[in-house]
């Protein structure tokens, strides 16, 4: 037995006081009521007819009524001692719990609560319930970032009531890193326990972790889920054809995550409308990928969403059922070209719809001019105006980029493919007949180079970009060549940052950077649930953390721009539980094991001590005991 | 130590003249075909009905001598007749302390009862005396006749003083050596009596006076409430008794207080005494009628 109350001698005390009044108290007449009767000898008949039989049972009764409140006061001081079993751990430890609420905890494969986070969540409080006095206690949330409730305390109900409110997120899960905080959190706070509440999702089972918890850390997982049977978009993308910028693509992918075959039904909608659906048969954990050309047009929401047809089966992870994908509106670039006249240049820029091209003679040059873009035909104004600048054989002398020489027939032995310039663009067996070579500067990206002297320089300003070219392009034989119009557009994309791949498609659980028009200083996001956030704006984008998939709306000065969020992360989706193991800590996975209760004996002794004053109450108003 | 009587004065209103007024009446009815007016006494001797023979003895007069028997059986036998007298009617009514604890008490019935059969009494022409005791005669009110003397009896029971100590034994020993004429002694107490009820009782008995008990109580007194733990105190002799009174004790209580009254049932059924029992929270005309209808008092 140990001892975690008031110390032993004052408890000594106080019982011998309390059994001295008590004794006290019995020996000392009680003041009775005087009750006038007409006639004595009829209760002296009574008491003589009582007395012969009952005078030692009565005494006993007075005898045991003493002795009862002697056991009261008795179990009374035993309670003030605090005693506790000699098998508990009474030293103080240093609890964490690590509470999985990553976008797989809201599988509603479990029993006792709608989801699987909140059957974690009800365990992570019922360790919260049994956690004993001297210990300290925190909790921490983990999906791809670590969100801890609070620090060490010693009261679990001020966690208590801020762990009732969280919720599971659409976010994937990112174990290594929540096991590495708990690790820092615990190795110097010996005795630790470590209570690791999560499906462990998308673990590979294989794995073995290596992490120091520390050498008195016990380490327990408390596993929740018991399913596997998920049926997942896990890609859902549109992007605009390079040729076309008004024609899309649609990419869908559907991954199964049952055992056994299973039926399914993919519905594509653009702005709420049905314009696509088909029967799936997809294998035991098969994939099933579709292209859909020219599926939308510009500006359309677009959802995917799949649903399971197999009677016998269900897909206990809804949140992957559906994906959502954007076409923004592409920009119409304003462009003048300076030049007394090239059709190579004109070709591309008049045959493309969402350009608005005019050409100017060198002299009837306005620099006060406001177009998104200038290009400039063996020509360079002495003061650049303001919008994206493009050179082609810059004069010498108001070149922006400083000509170091000209090279006659130049190879091209360098060429950035990786550049957006570069896109789908091939340059090799170039023949040019003369360029200049340019100085770089920091700024400065050389796109290709003939023998480390760049011909092709990029330069990313903070509000503008240059693109120089070395070369008179009818001097030499890239316009007779199909890349030369993708390369006038590659440059016009590369200015007004319109990429064709991808339109805003971003994964929940991360900070999504949104271009923003210059001079733009503030923005708010308008979540799916309609909810009005402020997005940060910094480096020309706007910044914004978003954690439920569906169609965000991005404001900016009155420009509206629509993004779509998805969980699009095929190891998420895969919510099969699987067990935590580490190379360096055993992990105990018995819920029973999970005893931090300090059996509190005081209030069983307590209980027990009112018990007997009940019995004692109940007895001497009957009058049984008296 | 007397103490005045608890009850007002005014229990002996008009109300009440009237109440008794209509038990006569009721009690002419149910003693009809008897001799009104008076009453026969046991004695024999110079009335006119005849009552029993016994045999002759030298000394008897000889004119009273059943010549026809002595023709038949050759033997003296002696005629007797019932003597007619007016009957002395002695009202002892207890005035100890225990008839005086409560409101209403059984002093308040006790003289209540005396007064109407005190009316009934005189109506029918007997001498009528109530003498109050406790532990000794406390007082007397001389034997008096005629239905006029009623209020005489309401006065007197109305200044009557609540005495002490009930003793049967002493109070009667006094009242048989200051009333020489037997008659009939109605008693109403609560026997109370530490010392017991039967010598009392003998004494008048052994003194030719016909006794007729009634024994009241309180039916609180039976049923009492009082529990726990309890100083008792008599209220005649000032013992005090702690006990812890519990429903078992209650229960036995209960009995010995049924074996009490049996007793003094027992004792009077034996004895050939009329006995009645009340309760206080009984109407007194209902009790009054019991007796009527018993018999015994309406001759």
């Amino acid at each position: 037995m140990q001892l975690t109350g008031l110390p032993i001698e004052t408890v000594a005390w106080v019982a011998a006081l309390a059994a001295v009044v008590i004794t006290a108290l019995y020996v000392l007449k009680l003041r009775k009521r005087t009750v006038e009767i007409p006639f004595s000898p009829l209760w002296n008949r009574v008491l003589t007819s009582k007395r012969h039989r009952s005078d030692w049972w009565r005494r006993l009764k007075r005898l045991l009524s003493w002795l009862l409140h002697i056991v009261i006061a008795a179990l009374l001081a035993l309670a003030m001692l605090g005693p506790h079993l000699d098998d508990e751990v009474l030293d103080e430890r240093h609890i964490l719990i690590l509470l999985d609420n990553s976008a797989s905890m809201g599988a509603t494969d479990v029993t006792g609560g709608h989801d699987r986070f909140e059957v974690g969540r009800d365990k992570a409080r019922q360790v919260l319930e049994t956690v004993g006095g001297d210990d300290r206690v925190m909790v921490a949330l983990f999906n791809n970032r670590v969100q801890p409730l609070g620090p060490f305390v010693d009261d679990p109900s001020l966690i208590d009531a801020a762990l009732r409110e969280q919720q599971v997120s659409a976010n994937p899960t990112e174990l290594e890193q929540a096991l590495d905080f708990a690790a820092d959190s615990l190795r110097d706070r010996q005795p630790a326990e470590l209570v690791v509440i999560t499906d462990g999702a998308g673990l590979d089972p294989d794995t073995s972790l290596d992490i120091d918890f520390g050498p008195e850390t016990t380490v327990r997982h408390l596993e929740v889920g018991e399913s596997s049977e998920n049926l997942a978009i896990t890609a859902f993308n549109a992007r605009r054809y390079p040729s076309n910028r008004l024609d899309h693509e649609l990419y869908v992918e559907v991954r199964s995550f049952f055992d056994r075959p299973v039926d399914a039904t993919l519905e594509i909608t653009a702005n709420g409308r049905l314009i696509d659906t088909q029967s799936l048969e997809l294998e035991a954990r098969g994939l099933h990928r579709q292209f859909y050309p020219g599926m939308a047009t510009a500006g359309e929401e677009l959802q995917a969403r799949v649903r399971l047809d197999t009677a016998d089966a269900r897909d206990v992870f809804p949140l992957d059922d559906r994906a959502y994908a954007v076409i923004p509106p592409p920009t119409r670039l304003q462009v003048q070209l300076v030049s007394t006249g090239n059709l190579f240049i004109e070709g591309p820029l008049i045959l493309n719809s969402h350009i608005e091209f005019e050409r100017v003679d060198p002299d009837d040059f306005d620099p006060n001019a406001e177009f998104d873009v200038f290009i400039f035909d063996r020509v360079a104004p002495e003061v650049p105006p303001s919008g994206h600048l493009l050179y082609f054989d810059p004069p010498e002398e108001a070149s922006p980029f400083e000509i170091i020489g000209r090279d006659e027939e130049p190879i091209l032995t360098d060429v950035r493919q990786s550049h957006p310039l570069m896109r789908w663009i091939d340059l090799v067996d170039l023949n040019i007949g003369q360029t200049s070579t340019f100085a770089m500067t920091n700024e400065d990206t050389a796109v290709a180079s003939a023998f480390g002297r760049p011909m092709i320089v990029a330069r990313d300003g903070d509000e503008r970009r240059k693109v120089a070219v070395g070369f008179d392009v009818r001097n030499s034989d890239f316009p007779l060549r199909v890349s030369f119009p993708v390369f006038v557009l590659n440059i016009l994309d590369f200015f007004a940052q319109d990429d064709v791949d991808l339109m805003y498609s971003f994964a929940t659980g991360q900070t999504w950077s949104i271009p923003v028009d210059s001079g733009v200083e503030s923005a708010q996001m308008i979540t799916p649930e309609g909810e009005t956030r402020r997005a940060v704006i910094h480096s020309g984008a706007a910044h914004y953390y978003g954690e439920v998939p569906g169609i965000y709306r991005l404001d900016t000065d009155g420009e509206s721009t629509a993004v779509a969020a998805n969980l699009a992360n095929p190891e998420e989706s895969d919510i099969t539980p699987q067990s935590l193991d580490f190379e360096t800590a055993e992990v105990s996975r018995e819920i029973d094991d999970l005893l931090f209760d300090r059996r509190q004996l005081w209030v069983a002794l307590l209980l027990a001590a009112l018990a007997l004053l009940l019995i004692e109450w109940l007895t001497y108003n009957r009058r049984w005991t008296v | 130590m007397a103490q005045p009587a608890s009850e007002p004065s005014n229990a002996f209103d008009e109300a009440f003249l009237k109440k008794i007024e209509y038990l006569y009446i009721v009690s002419r009815k149910i003693a009809a075909g008897k001799h009104q007016a008076k009453r026969k006494t046991r004695l024999v001797g110079s009335g006119i009905d005849f009552a029993d023979h016994r045999q002759y003895t030298p000394g008897d007069d000889v004119r009273n001598l059943d010549w026809r028997v002595y023709r038949r059986t050759e033997k003296l036998f002696l005629k007797l007749y019932e003597e007619e007298e007016d009957l002395h009617i002695y009202f002892l009514v207890d005035t100890s302390r225990s008839m005086h604890i409560g409101a209403p008490n059984k002093w308040n019935m006790a003289r209540q009862l005396a007064a109407a059969l005190g009316y009934i009494g005189l109506c029918n022409l007997d001498r009528v005396s109530i003498v109050p005791f406790s532990s000794a005669v406390d007082d007397r009110m001389a034997p008096t006749r005629g239905k006029a003397q009623i209020f005489k009896v309401f006065d007197f029971l109305d200044r009557c003083e609540a005495g002490d100590q009930t003793t049967l034994k002493d109070a009667f020993k006094t009242f048989v050596s200051e009333n020489k004429r037997p008659g009939l002694a109605v008693i109403i107490s609560d026997f109370y009596d530490p010392e017991g009820f039967d010598e009392g009782l003998d004494v008048l008995r052994y003194h030719r006076f016909e006794p007729m008990v009634i024994q009241l109580f309180d039916q609180r007194e039976f049923e009492i409430s009082v529990q726990g733990d309890v100083e008792l105190v008599d209220c005649e002799t000032g013992e005090v008794r702690q006990m812890t009174v519990t429903p078992a004790m209650m229960k036995e209580y209960k009995r010995v207080f049924r074996e009490f009254c049996d007793e003094l049932q027992t004792y009077c059924t034996r004895r050939q005494i009329l006995y009645f029992r009340a309760a206080i929270q009984q109407p007194f005309e209902e009790l009054v009628l019991k007796i009527f209808r018993a018999g015994g008092f309406l001759k």
